[in-house]
């Protein structure tokens, strides 16, 4: 009976701390609430070091004495909460690659088009020696990395909904959708298979493929 | 083209002096006719710089809602809803409104402002960059503050609520709007006590504005919303331009019939010039050939003339239009481009910003068109046999 | 240096102003051509300075085919070569003596010391340098004509042409033009001069005198 009640009182501790635990999707904690902790952060309260607690709501209560961050309304106290323990704690995978630049006179190497024009679908191969070279979109991008796929250091483009750039060996693209890109039928990137797949039921798109899925041949097709 | 000919300058200048009243009905028509059409463009160049750089500050999308087919506040929950559409990179509920300030028959322009939010006017984050608005305080402008002032309010001020309570809160710093003129009534105010100062209940606000980083899925976002939310409005920044730009095309239709008449006028005087000299401006040049002129050099004195006349107007004309339009701000003609709910010109600050190929435009249709009208004629008689002079 | 070979005038509606005129002029000679208005003398001097060219036949001058010459040329050598003295005087009221007497010149577009120089010797020549600076319209009839003739003379020509040039003027004026004309042949001068005012004709120093009438000579 004993150890009964102790398995009920411990899933229930563990019950509530599992539903003390704030539970917003990804897309809100991403869009809303990290921005505003780290705003809050760095206007109120720097003095928190994530890195000092062991459990969310030991830092939840720290929050909650400190001098400055005590004022704050729950809202805040709570954004700032998850901000320092999901995003500053842990400093994840969050690889941050700079953005694409292209000047005035840059022009894609395959077709010809001056690349300033289209800013949201410029891609780049970069390669060991440090060469970079743009593309006016993923489709061009692999006609010419698969005529020379060598020396690569890596391969770049933008995330079609955030327009941050991301690897393409990370990568899931959407063929055969509704949206084109400045030469037709297109590759569209995104940085996780979700919004791939948001993407392709939105636009009616044809196969998800990752990068290692890609062929020549599939390229091509997109020409048809 | 050799030198200029100073002796044939002179007596280009002599002779419009001779036929001082003809040449002076001329400039004038020619100066009113040049200023009238530099207006028109000045105005309307002007407005469309304008209206586009306003809509630069404008969110992509804005959702109202509508209850009853009127506009109603919005709750903060659907921000959360619309965040999870992708490509929507950031959604803010916003509160701002109008506040009567009836002993001075003013309006106040109140906007929310949220402490740890992203600030996505350029106008109000740089202030806020500076001075951190807390929840007892407000910015005002420097316009605000002087009607305030008149009031009796200096270091604080009292909202009333719809419920009759007084809600005080410090005026803590005043702002300069510059040359921004639809900003003067501005009156930067903490969020929450916004909304009580409207009657908004908590989760309460006017309007969700949001950011599309692809402006490629702008459209397809947007229809998304309106699928969702079938009580809302949802503006985007494209359905914006349209709309200015239907009604500003409205406007230069308008525009366009003024410039028509003005045309019109301008080549009826031309067409007269052209027509012919009278005979005492014949007989001069029968006696300029007499004297042994050659058909160019009566030709190149015709044109100092034409020219002094035509791109003095011309300079005139543009200076004052120049004049009427930038520091005068375009009294009656204005109002061609005046919408109250859009804009108001007076608001607008016309700044200067000239379009140089509409005033080479101008320039093209008058000066050389009057300087060929003026030589063609004198080309016919100076050609002929000038005998006549002889009798 | 002067001929006039089988020249005749006719105008659109068969109006005949000259028939088969010949005639010849030496160099230095003062010649008369006298008639009535409307006979013809004006234009024989119009023919002679290239004003206008003939129907048929030729107007020579020191050789050259002047009623070939197409208009550039026939006004440049009007200018290097005749002087014209008008009726009415046909100054320009608002210029200066100066500015009229150069008027020729203008297009020239000559450095402005030169231009000045010329004018100054043509004002002393007829004096009237002394209103150089004076506007025309503030002169008398009497200088208003000696501007005239300077004007004729500025760019030293061989020929002078006046038509009718005392038609306008009192005995005295008439008188003094007649001495100018003299000084101007004593330079050696091919002058016409185009009248029916009888101071004319007796005079000595009209070497001749030629009758016109309805186009025809007599």
């Amino acid at each position: 009976m004993r150890l009964f009640s102790l398995f009920l009182l411990s899933t229930l501790l563990l019950a509530v701390e599992i539903f003390a635990y704030p539970n917003y999707s990804d897309a809100i904690k991403e869009k809303k609430i990290y921005p505003l902790g780290k705003n809050i952060y760095e206007k109120r309260c720097s003095s928190i070091k994530p890195s000092n607690y062991n459990t969310f709501s030991a830092l939840e209560d720290a929050i909650k004495n400190d001098a400055h961050c005590k004022k704050l309304q729950t809202k805040y106290q709570e954004a700032l909460a998850l901000y320092l323990w999901e995003k500053v704690r842990i400093t994840k995978k969050d690889k941050k690659y700079p953005e694409i630049v292209v000047t005035h006179k840059d022009k894609c190497p395959v077709c010809g088009m001056f690349l300033y024009k289209y800013p949201r679908w410029v891609s780049m191969i970069e390669y060991s020696n440090g060469k970079k070279l743009y593309f006016d979109g993923l489709k061009d991008l692999f006609k010419y990395y698969f005529e020379d796929p060598k020396d690569i250091k890596g391969l770049f483009t933008r995330d079609y909904y955030t327009q941050e750039t991301i690897a393409l060996k990370d990568a899931y693209f959407v063929l055969g959708s509704d949206v084109y890109g400045p030469m037709g039928n297109e590759l569209i990137a995104f940085k996780d298979k979700k919004s791939a797949q948001n993407f392709f039921f939105d636009h009616r798109g044809k196969k998800i493929v990752n990068f290692k899925e890609i062929t020549k041949s599939m390229v091509y097709k997109l020409d048809e | 083209m050799s030198n200029i000919n100073f002796y044939l300058l002179e007596y280009a200048k002599n002779y419009i002096l001779r036929h001082k009243n003809k040449n002076i009905f001329i400039v004038i028509v020619f100066t009113l006719l040049v200023a009238l059409l530099c207006t028109l463009f000045f105005v309307s160049t002007t407005v469309e710089y304008e209206m586009e750089s306003r809509l630069e500050n404008q969110p992509d999308i804005v959702v109202q809602n509508y209850k009853a087919g009127r506009l109603s506040t919005i709750k903060s929950g659907m921000v959360d809803k619309l965040l999870e559409i992708d490509g929507v990179s950031w959604a803010t509920q916003r509160v701002y409104g109008k506040y009567r300030f009836s002993k001075e028959g003013a309006s106040l322009n109140l906007v929310g402002v949220d402490p740890f939010e992203e600030q996505e006017n350029p106008f109000i984050a740089k202030l806020l960059e500076k001075n951190q608005l807390n929840e007892n305080d407000i910015f005002v402008s420097q316009h605000v503050k002087e009607l305030m002032h008149k009031a009796y309010y200096d270091d604080y001020f009292n909202f009333i609520k719809p419920d009759g309570k007084l809600l005080r809160l410090n005026i803590a710093k005043s702002f300069d709007v510059g040359d921004r003129k639809y900003l003067e009534d501005l009156v930067l105010v903490n969020k929450d006590k916004l909304r009580e100062i409207f009657g908004y209940k908590a989760d309460e606000g006017s309007d969700i504005a949001l950011g599309v980083a692809n402006k490629n899925e702008l459209a397809f976002i947007r229809t998304k919303i309106a699928l969702m939310l079938p009580n809302a409005k949802v503006t985007s920044k494209d359905d914006l331009k349209v709309a200015y730009k239907n009604l500003f095309n409205y406007d230069s239709g308008v525009f366009l019939s003024v410039f028509i008449v003005a045309i019109f006028t301008f080549f009826i005087i031309i067409y007269d010039k052209a027509n012919g000299l009278s005979s005492e401006e014949k007989r001069e040049i029968g006696i300029l050939k007499a004297v042994g002129w050659r058909v160019e050099d009566v030709l190149h004195a015709k044109f100092y003339e034409a020219f002094i006349i035509s791109f003095f107007s011309f300079f005139v004309g543009f200076l004052l239009a120049f004049i009427y339009v930038f520091v005068l701000k375009a009294p009656y003609i204005g109002d061609i481009f005046m919408h109250d709910q859009l804009f108001d010109i007076k608001n607008f600050n016309l700044n200067v910003h000239l379009e140089f190929s509409y005033i080479l435009l101008i320039f093209l249709l008058s000066v050389p068109v009057y300087i060929a009208a003026t030589l063609i004629p004198s080309w016919r008689v100076a050609t002929l046999d000038a005998d006549e002079v002889m009798r | 240096m002067i001929r006039l070979e089988n020249v005749s005038k006719i105008y659109d509606e068969n109006i005949k102003a000259l028939q088969d005129i010949n005639l010849t002029f030496k160099e230095g000679e003062l010649i008369v051509l006298k008639g009535v208005s409307g006979s013809g003398k004006s234009t024989i001097l119009s023919l002679i300075a290239g004003l206008s060219k003939p129907t048929r036949g030729e107007v020579i001058v020191d050789g050259k085919k002047i009623s070939k010459l197409p208009d550039h040329f026939a006004s440049s050598y009007r200018r290097d070569n005749i002087g014209i003295v008008f009726q009415r005087y046909n100054l320009i009221p608002t210029l200066s003596v100066t500015e009229n007497v150069l008027l020729p010149l203008f297009p020239l577009n000559l450095p402005r010391d030169e231009m000045n120089l010329k004018a100054q010797k043509v004002l002393k020549q007829f004096s009237i340098d002394h209103k150089a600076g004076v506007i025309v319209k503030n002169l008398s009839g009497g200088e208003q004509q000696r501007v005239a003739i300077a004007r004729a003379n500025i760019n030293n020509p061989k020929i002078i042409l006046a038509d009718e040039p005392t038609a306008n003027l009192d005995e005295k004026l008439s008188l003094e033009f007649i001495e100018i004309l003299a000084e101007m042949k004593s330079h050696n001068r091919t002058i016409v001069v185009a009248t029916h005012d009888p101071l004319f004709f007796d005079l000595d120093i009209v070497d001749r005198m030629i009758t016109i009438e309805h186009g025809k000579m007599l």
